[in-house]
């Protein structure tokens, strides 16, 4: 059970170390490695939307790997709860790390914008509305901008990938000199792990990521099946041992004949104690003077 | 041709290292319990691998020169 919840770790309770080393760091080496080369986005539990042709056989593939493929299973219901939507209007202050762009006028480049988000919820002249700051740079150069309006959306809290996105307008006047009517941040705060780790990404998703990777993100997947399928083999080898024995038949079957052209029977039974064997002591003899 | 198509799968291609390091020693860790045991016959497994992926390329090339 250790072996598969964790590859090596039974193998480390069974006292065998080397071996619990070298499948824990191979296995799961080769799975985060997989994961991150995917964006996190490779191990999912949904498995309609794994690429064509494979099916469900990913998932099951990259299940050798025990408790760290497990909870895509569970994130996938998670993520469809009616409670997980994107959020339109704030109902407490929103306060995180962003990284986007200033959304440009027609025909321009956008701005690169790092920074914070403070957003608080208001009432504006229709309804409900946000009204906050930007504090960071952009381009490189400090700014702080007036955040405000109708216009905000955040992204569904439970969702696969690291970044959640942000959208909110600007308010008209801020910023330095420049026209900010109409125009927002767009963005990303982040995810905790524990709200995207295992999420089955959206159809979108999976197409940006290969749009974005390529092949990187199917050599990404190979790496994680082969990691599962990799865990397959230390399990086995954890619950019977190794395939070709021990390494120490040879001296067990050498002892056996020694007994037995001795008469001495049998060896004892496994986990019996016996005395060591040592070599016969020729009695001393005393010559005559 | 060599060089354009080398240069061209560099970045995937290198990943076949690590990926045969990991297969050769968690194979080798299956089948022999002492360390000496599964080093040696995870170095050797790895040269196999590579040398299987060596030949393989080669023959592509060759089969693909001129196109």
């Amino acid at each position: 059970m250790l072996a598969f919840l964790i590859p090596g770790a039974g193998h480390l309770y069974q006292g065998r170390t080397v071996k619990g080393i070298i499948y824990c760091v191979s296995i799961l080496g080769l799975f985060f490695w997989g994961q991150k080369m995917g964006e996190g986005m490779v191990v999912y539990g949904d498995v309609t939307l794994s690429p064509p042709r494979i099916g469900p056989l990913s998932y099951v593939a990259q299940l050798g790997v025990g408790g760290f493929s497990l909870p895509a299973a569970f994130q996938n219901k998670r993520a469809k709860e009616a409670s997980n939507h994107s959020v339109r209007r704030l109902t407490a202050p929103f306060t995180a790390p962003f990284a986007g762009t200033l959304n440009p006028p027609e025909g321009t480049e956008p701005s690169q914008l790092v920074g914070t988000v403070r957003l608080d919820p208001a009432e504006g002249q229709f309804g409900p509305e946000v009204k906050g700051t930007f504090d960071g740079t952009l381009d490189g150069k400090p700014v702080k901008l007036e955040l405000g309006g109708p216009r905000f959306e955040l992204d569904r809290p439970i969702k696969a990938g690291s970044g959640r996105k942000l959208e909110c307008g600007l308010l008209d006047g801020a910023g330095e000199g420049s026209n900010l009517r109409g125009r927002a941040i767009i963005g990303t705060v982040p995810r905790s792990l524990l709200n995207s780790y295992g999420v089955t990404p959206d159809p979108a998703q999976i197409q940006d990521l290969n749009d974005s990777l390529g092949k990187t993100y199917e050599l990404a997947l190979v790496f994680t099946w082969i990691a599962g399928l990799l865990n397959f083999l230390a399990i086995w080898d954890c619950v019977n041992g190794p395939a070709y024995g021990f390494g120490d038949e040879h001296t067990v079957a050498a002892e056996t004949k020694s007994r037995a052209v001795a008469g001495a029977g049998p060896p004892p039974p496994a986990g019996t104690k016996e005395e060591p064997i040592r070599p016969e002591i020729a009695p001393v003899q005393k010559t005559p003077v | 041709m060599f060089d354009s198509l080398l240069l061209a799968q560099a970045n995937v291609t290198w990943y076949m290292v690590p990926l045969a390091m990991a297969i050769s020693l968690v194979y080798s860790a299956s089948r022999y319990e002492l360390p000496e045991y599964i080093l040696q016959r995870a170095f050797r497994l790895f040269l196999q691998i590579v040398g299987f992926m060596c030949v393989a390329f080669a023959i592509l090339w060759v089969l693909t020169y001129g196109l």
